[in-house]
């Protein structure tokens, strides 16, 4: 892995260069609204059918708007209703809570471990190896999501191969998808998740200049202590990045865990997403259902805010 | 760049162990995956077992116009055709974003990925308005700018660090020979970007190709829907689950995205790479 | 390259508005767009619309009868059309509609009242007053046509019972006597069979509630909505008595495994496979079952009508009027936005008519509204619906119709899952649905039990 990135050394420094150059010399675009116009689909695409539907979710959610019934026909602003509901309602306080657990065991000690573990694993490996374990590591994750379900459902199910597998061990077994449902939708989804984190990273890795470890090793540091001091340290920023998109995807996975559970049972996997799938969709009351997407994107922005002071202080902009 | 490693002097013991936990993870990962096997399977259950006789008829079961070819073409045009928008989108936007100190770039790149944190639920009642109201419920068309608009952000994000690494020199030497700007685009960039730009197609891709609420939502005749949906509804109607042609059909609408991944990762030489993109 | 990507951008943003502008008016008035549910083992629907495009096109040129069969289950099904509902330019013309969510639609304004057309329709008087109040909505019109209706009750094995010593025909007189047939079941087959299926929690949705729930509930005293106080009732002792039931009948292993209950495919499952392959001795589930056994049918089984047979549900302690029953029904109704609501009626009452409806009530397994269909002879030799299951009709309940009913309903399923769980107790679950309730419709609009 990490070849393509190779192949353009020193990118990120040269980059930097031609901005700071490039700045105010490229001569064929010369004005700062021709610089500005290549965006233009991009942004219409992004402005229709994400900016628009976002503020009308802001705006419902200061509402009674609803799939049917009278909110549908005249729908009214009800001020903060929707966020007096929403810090009052035991459902949403299960959701968050489910959805946090979701998000710290698949999303950071599954993804990001995991993927971090096979990136330092399969360094400087063969390439028969590398392409051997990275390919199924990510087979997983081309797997399309309902797929994956479907597979985990079977995976988990009484009769399923993990029971066979224990069994065999001598294990006790677990109906695991009604026992423990929470954690079988986090397995799946690291299991799902992990190959992004572990390209990242395995790039991110390929780029750490070599003489810095051998400097290191000269001082007598061991291979735990080069990576934890030398090896890590310059990975923040891949990781910051990282660890922010895999949040931002974690926190509003649907299909998966609709598929396995469908949040049941007695809503022990419910997280935020399938509580607003519930609330906006079935229940058809889309006020109530965006006010719980707003609070999934507040859970969202807390990890976030959190990721970029404590894994990039440098560089708060 | 010699890729590091985690040598030791006791190198042949450290090499052991690294294999043997590699070899740990990969088992952990393929174990899952085993059951897609019942699709071969004429008795085939929830757990994975080696079919004790083997046959293709689950294949057949499920290989009509109706269930797979039609839904699968569906989710050719709409999810390739929603990769390459993506892609030409992206590049465009993402060049002055690479080039040029813009004011807003930092912002716009930050906000743009923010919101994708929003669940496409919650935007699906909006979107569904606003797509009434153009006139593109039911049409794969929407479907496809759509999942080429959710494929944008993370698209730009990459395709901005893959530009990043290509010496404006290079455009500035063609810019000498008189090119047009059009022109050093698409002569110098482009191909110099052409790896990461297929990484970002995959990418968009693999995500559209996999995503169910999207086309569930937005289509409604039968004939439009996606294999993602059709697999749902296929099997999601009939309350007892029948494994094998259901592992079949997974095979069957998994296999376009494995091998397209798979040749992608040949052209780019045996790896699959995020480049520098994941520095933020 | 300066300018393309721009002026595609400005067009693109341009349209929108524009087009948003035009609302409505891309309603092709030649065009009736009907849509209904496709799905699972229910096929009649379409199977008479079918018909009715091919008949209407061939009768009235120039019209288009669009047909939008959706494949979903029924709450998907439901939040499709109130989706399509919402744009004016995607409503439907002509709906399929659960009787008991027309209150709420017709206080969104998705639904067109049909007096006018009803009154000059000469078929109208083969309705029945109950068939009325069904699709008539709080402002006194009405909204839809009935299509047919059902009953629930106690479907059993006659070999199982008979083996379990159990006396047949069976006829349970209360609910502990339910309890013992089930007991008796058990006893001799041990987990072989479940002895007696009863269906609860939250991803049965609708089938817990109406087939579980409310068929112990109105077999009490107490109901879900106090009619003549007009407000929902709260701590009621009927409540709690039929959690306590659920109670017994889980704790008993009487039922499902909780897990093969708490799984959304249960109800089908149960008809599909567990019932014919006899390992399901008694369950309470809906009049229609058979159109699963029947030829044609998604699981046929031409034995059923010796190995099944079917019975009333008893009340609570056998007090009048002996038996409880719960009854839906599904009708036509015709979107507000219809551009041309004469025409819309027309294809509406070709669906509606004599043959239409024996079709629908044979393939659907449903018992009949009209009454000439009831009577006619191919209604009586091709139905398989038990004539059991239609004399429910006299002791027969409704669900609470209005627009709150689904969270309501909602909240009767968490109730039964905490309790078939064993999370909660059955006073901590009728506890926690008074809470809900309080939410739901407001502290005004509830009364003590």
């Amino acid at each position: 892995m990490g070849e393509g990135a190779q192949g353009r050394p020193g990118g990120a420094r040269a980059a930097r260069g031609a901005r700071s150059r490039g700045a105010g010399r490229h001569p064929l675009l010369p004005s700062p609204a021709a610089r500005v116009a290549p965006i233009a689909p991009a942004a219409a695409l992004l402005l229709a059918f994400f900016a628009a539907p976002v503020v009308w979710t802001l705006w419902a959610s200061f509402t009674d708007a609803a799939l049917t019934g009278p909110g549908a026909a005249r729908t009214e602003f009800v001020g903060l209703a929707n966020f007096e509901r929403l810090a009052t309602d035991p459902a949403v306080l299960n959701a968050t809570v489910l959805t946090a657990v979701f998000l710290i065991g698949s999303g950071i000690v599954g993804q990001t471990v995991l993927g971090m573990l096979l990136a330092l694993l399969m360094q400087g490996r063969s390439p028969w190896v590398r392409s051997a374990v990275g390919g199924i590591v990510v087979g997983a994750w081309v797997l399309p999501e309902v797929v994956a379900g479907f597979v985990w459902a079977a995976f988990l199910e009484r009769e399923g191969t993990l029971n066979r597998v224990l069994d065999a061990l001598g294990a006790p077994q677990q109906s695991w998808l009604t026992t423990v449902p929470i954690l079988a939708v986090v397995l799946a989804n690291a299991w799902k998740g992990t190959a992004f984190s572990m390209m990242a990273y395995s790039a991110a890795l390929s780029e750490v200049p070599g003489e810095l470890k051998d400097a290191a090793r000269v001082d007598g540091a061991g291979t735990a202590a080069v990576v934890r001091h030398v090896v890590l340290p310059l990975l923040r920023r891949t990781v910051a990045a990282t660890l922010l998109l895999v949040t931002l995807q974690t926190v509003q996975v649907f299909t998966l865990i609709y598929v396995m559970t469908a949040g049941g049972p007695a809503g022990r996997s419910t997280t935020l997403p399938l509580l607003m799938y519930t609330e906006a969709l079935r229940m058809g009351d889309i006020a109530y259902g965006t006010t719980v997407a707003l609070a999934l994107l507040a859970v969202a922005g807390l990890f976030s805010a959190v990721y970029l002071r404590t894994l990039r202080p440098e560089e708060v902009r | 760049m010699k890729p590091w490693t985690v040598a030791s002097p006791r190198r042949a013991a450290a090499a052991a162990v690294v294999h043997a936990l590699l070899a740990l993870l990969a088992a952990a990962f393929a174990l899952p995956a085993l059951w897609l096997v019942a699709a071969f399977d004429s008795e085939a259950a929830s757990r994975a077992r080696l079919p004790r006789a083997p046959t293709l008829d689950n294949f057949a079961t499920v290989a009509t116009p109706d269930t797979l070819f039609v839904p699968l073409a569906n989710s050719l045009w709409m999810c390739g055709g929603a990769a390459l928008v993506t892609v030409a989108a992206s590049v465009l936007a993402a060049y002055p974003l690479s080039r040029f100190q813009l004011r807003f770039g930092r912002p716009f790149l930050y906000t743009v990925l923010f919101a994708t944190g929003l669940p496409v639920t919650a935007i699906m009642v909006p979107v569904y308005s606003l797509f009434s109201r153009v006139g593109m419920v039911d049409s794969r068309w929407g479907v496809m700018l759509f999942l080429a608009a959710a494929g944008m952000p993370f698209g730009i994000w990459l395709t901005k660090s893959f530009l990043d690494g290509i010496p404006v020199e290079l455009e500035e030497a063609a810019w000498a020979d008189g090119a047009s700007a059009r022109q050093s685009l698409l002569r110098v960039v482009v191909p110099l970007a052409l790896p990461g730009l297929s990484v970002v197609g995959v990418f968009t891709l693999v995500l559209a190709w996999g995503n169910f609420f999207v086309p569930f939502v937005l289509l409604q005749t039968p004939e439009r829907l996606p294999a993602a949906v059709r697999i749902y509804t296929f099997f999601g109607q009939y309350g007892s689950m029948d494994y094998g042609p259901l592992a079949a059909y997974s095979v069957l609408y998994t296999l376009p995205v494995v091998l397209l991944y798979a040749a992608v990762a040949r052209l780019l030489g045996g790896g699959f790479s995020l480049g520098g993109a994941m520095k933020g | 390259m300066k300018r393309a990507p721009a002026a595609a951008a400005a067009l693109l943003l341009a349209a929108l508005p524009a087009a948003a502008g035009c609302e409505g008016s891309g309603r092709d008035p030649g065009t009736v767009k009907v849509v209904y549910q496709d799905f699972g083992a229910f096929r009649a629907a379409d199977a008479i619309m079918r018909t009715v495009k091919e008949e209407f096109e061939a009768a009235n040129e120039g019209v288009t009868v669009e047909l939008h069969p959706v494949e979903a289950p029924a709450e998907d099904y439901q939040t499709q059309v109130n989706l399509m509902n919402r744009s004016a330019s995607e409503a439907p013309d002509i709906l399929y509609e659960d009787s008991f969510t027309i209150n709420q639609d017709v206080e969104a304004g998705y639904l067109h009242p049909l007096d006018e057309f009803w009154e000059s329709w000469e078929d109208a008087d083969q309705y029945s007053e109950q068939a009325d109040a069904a699709v008539t909505a709080r402002d006194g019109s009405r909204y839809g046509v009935m299509l047919g209706t059902d009953t629930r009750g106690l479907w059993y094995n006659r070999t199982l019972l008979e083996q379990a010593g159990v006396e047949v025909p069976w006829e349970p007189e209360d609910w502990d006597a339910v309890l013992d047939a089930a007991r008796a079941v058990q006893e001799e087959f041990g987990d072989e069979v479940t002895a007696f299926n009863l269906f609860g929690g939250t991803p049965a949705g609708e089938v817990s509630s109406m087939q579980g729930f409310q068929m112990l509930l109105t077999g009490t005293p107490d109901r879900l909505y106090d009619e003549e106080a007009g407000m929902w009732v709260a701590g009621s002792q009927g409540f709690t008595d039929a959690l306590e039931f659920y109670d017994t009948v889980y704790s008993e292993g009487l039922s499902l495994d909780t897990r093969d209950m708490l799984n959304a495919s249960a109800p089908t499952l149960n008809l599909e496979e567990r019932m014919p392959q006899g390992e399901m001795a008694i369950s309470l589930d809906g009049s229609w079952a058979t159109q699963t056994w029947i030829e044609g049918g998604a699981s046929p089984w031409p034995e059923w009508e010796e190995e099944m047979a079917f019975t009333a549900m008893p009340t609570q302690d056998g007090s009048a009027p002996g038996a409880t029953s719960l009854s839906g029904g599904w009708t036509l109704a015709m979107g507000a936005q219809t551009a041309d609501p004469g025409l819309a009626w027309e294809v509406m009452a070709m669906a509606l008519n004599k043959e239409n409806a024996t079709e629908f009530a044979v393939r659907g397994a449903q018992i009949p509204v009209r009454a000439d269909v009831a009577e006619s002879e191919e209604y009586q030799e091709r139905s398989p619906i038990v004539p059991e299951a239609d004399e429910l009709v006299e002791v027969t309940h409704f669900r609470p119709a209005y627009g709150e009913y689904p969270r309501v309903s909602q909240a009767v399923q968490q109730a039964t899952e905490s309790v078939l769980l064993g999370d909660a107790t059955p006073e901590e679950a009728a506890a926690a649905y008074d809470r809900e309730l309080e939410e739901i419709v407001g502290a005004d609009q509830v009364t003590g039990g």
